[in-house]
């Protein structure tokens, strides 16, 4: 059995939290986790192939592509046709007026394609997450710190205006990532 | 703090989340990028920083990393720009207000998209509006600035 733990733990290193938690705990903190990641705030730059963010949720009334006929092209930061950051400047000021176009101190763009979530369901995106092929390659420990750090996914709970930030807090979402790996990353269609 | 426009050094004295197109304007007195809805949304005050095309209304002056060009300094009377000249000859401008933000954005398209398609300049260009509705014009001019480039 010792030698089987051992094993584990090499294989599975970014299992190697302090506590771990239970699959049934993990679902639950699946549950909140999709709530973040299914929320438009999240979504809407998590999109295909067809690289066109969506304007869509309580902020913006009907579900649509954004405005200006804009396309983010396959570069994902809309090199192709006019860039993200020509609107989303770089800039650690908050977000205070409610029309204009939101900024984070980094290079605003789409997630990748392999990132799709918008109108993905629970499962579709619970398996992508827990896919290194899909996933930039990040163990469990590496997307409870992107969660933490990455300046655009802090955005989601603090985008200013009138803007409808993300379910919970990013603290208590960065704990759900971490119950969610420690449980083993179980996923509702398991 | 101190900027750099058209190749000349400015010193202003403004607080720091004060946008760039105020600073040009109104401290600087370079009116070529237009003041038109303040929230992104119509690109009349697109200057270029670092040759990438920004919204001047959106970058809080102590935020701006680079020297800023304007229409002021895209190209001289004597010496066109290439977008400027294909606007001339296809005489794209009506009112005129919009223009400058529309020649910006396509003089910074260009750099990064020599042969484009008229659906690209559709993409790349929607996001400048125009009342007067010259984007006929304006996709026929940047087909010939596009061509015009590739030949220099």
């Amino acid at each position: 059995m010792k030698h089987v733990l051992v094993l584990f733990t090499l294989l599975v290193p970014q299992m190697a939290p302090a506590q771990s938690n239970t699959a049934e705990e993990g679902l639950a903190a699946w549950d909140r986790i999709y709530q973040v990641t299914s929320s438009p705030r999240c979504a809407n730059c998590h999109v295909g192939d067809n690289n066109i963010p969506m304007w869509s949720g309580p902020s913006y009334g009907s579900t649509r592509p954004h405005g200006m006929y804009i396309d983010a092209g396959p570069s994902r930061i809309g090199a192709e046709f006019i860039p993200c950051s020509t609107c989303h400047v770089s800039s650690d000021r908050p977000n205070l007026t409610p029309h204009s176009a939101p900024h984070i101190a980094g290079l605003w763009h789409l997630a990748p394609v392999e990132a799709e979530w918008f109108g993905k369901s629970s499962n579709d995106i619970c398996t992508q997450l827990r896919d290194l092929e899909r996933n930039g390659g990040r163990t469990a420990e590496d997307l409870v710190d992107h969660a933490a750090e990455d300046a655009i996914v802090a955005w989601g709970w603090t985008p200013g205006g009138t803007r409808v930030p993300a379910p919970f807090s990013q603290a208590e979402h960065v704990t759900d990532m971490r119950i969610w790996g420690a449980a083993g990353q179980p996923c509702p269609g398991d | 703090m101190q900027l750099t426009v058209n190749g000349t050094a400015y010193q202003v004295d403004v607080e720091l989340d004060m946008p760039l197109l105020w600073v040009l304007r109104d401290e600087l007195g370079i009116t070529g990028p237009k003041y038109g809805c303040g929230i992104a949304q119509c690109g009349a005050c697109t200057v270029h920083v670092e040759g990438m095309p920004v919204r001047s209304c959106q970058l809080p002056i102590g935020d701006l990393e680079g020297e800023v060009t304007t229409i002021e300094g895209l190209g001289t009377p004597d010496a066109l720009h290439a977008v400027q000249q294909a606007w001339i000859d296809h005489q794209v401008a009506q009112c005129g207000y919009c223009q400058s933000g529309q020649i910006m954005a396509a003089a910074a398209f260009l750099d990064l998209n020599p042969d484009p398609s008229d659906q690209d300049i559709d993409r790349a260009l929607s996001a400048n509006l125009c009342r007067c509705g010259t984007y006929p014009r304006i996709r026929a001019a940047v087909k010939t600035a596009a061509a015009s480039l590739k030949g220099a």
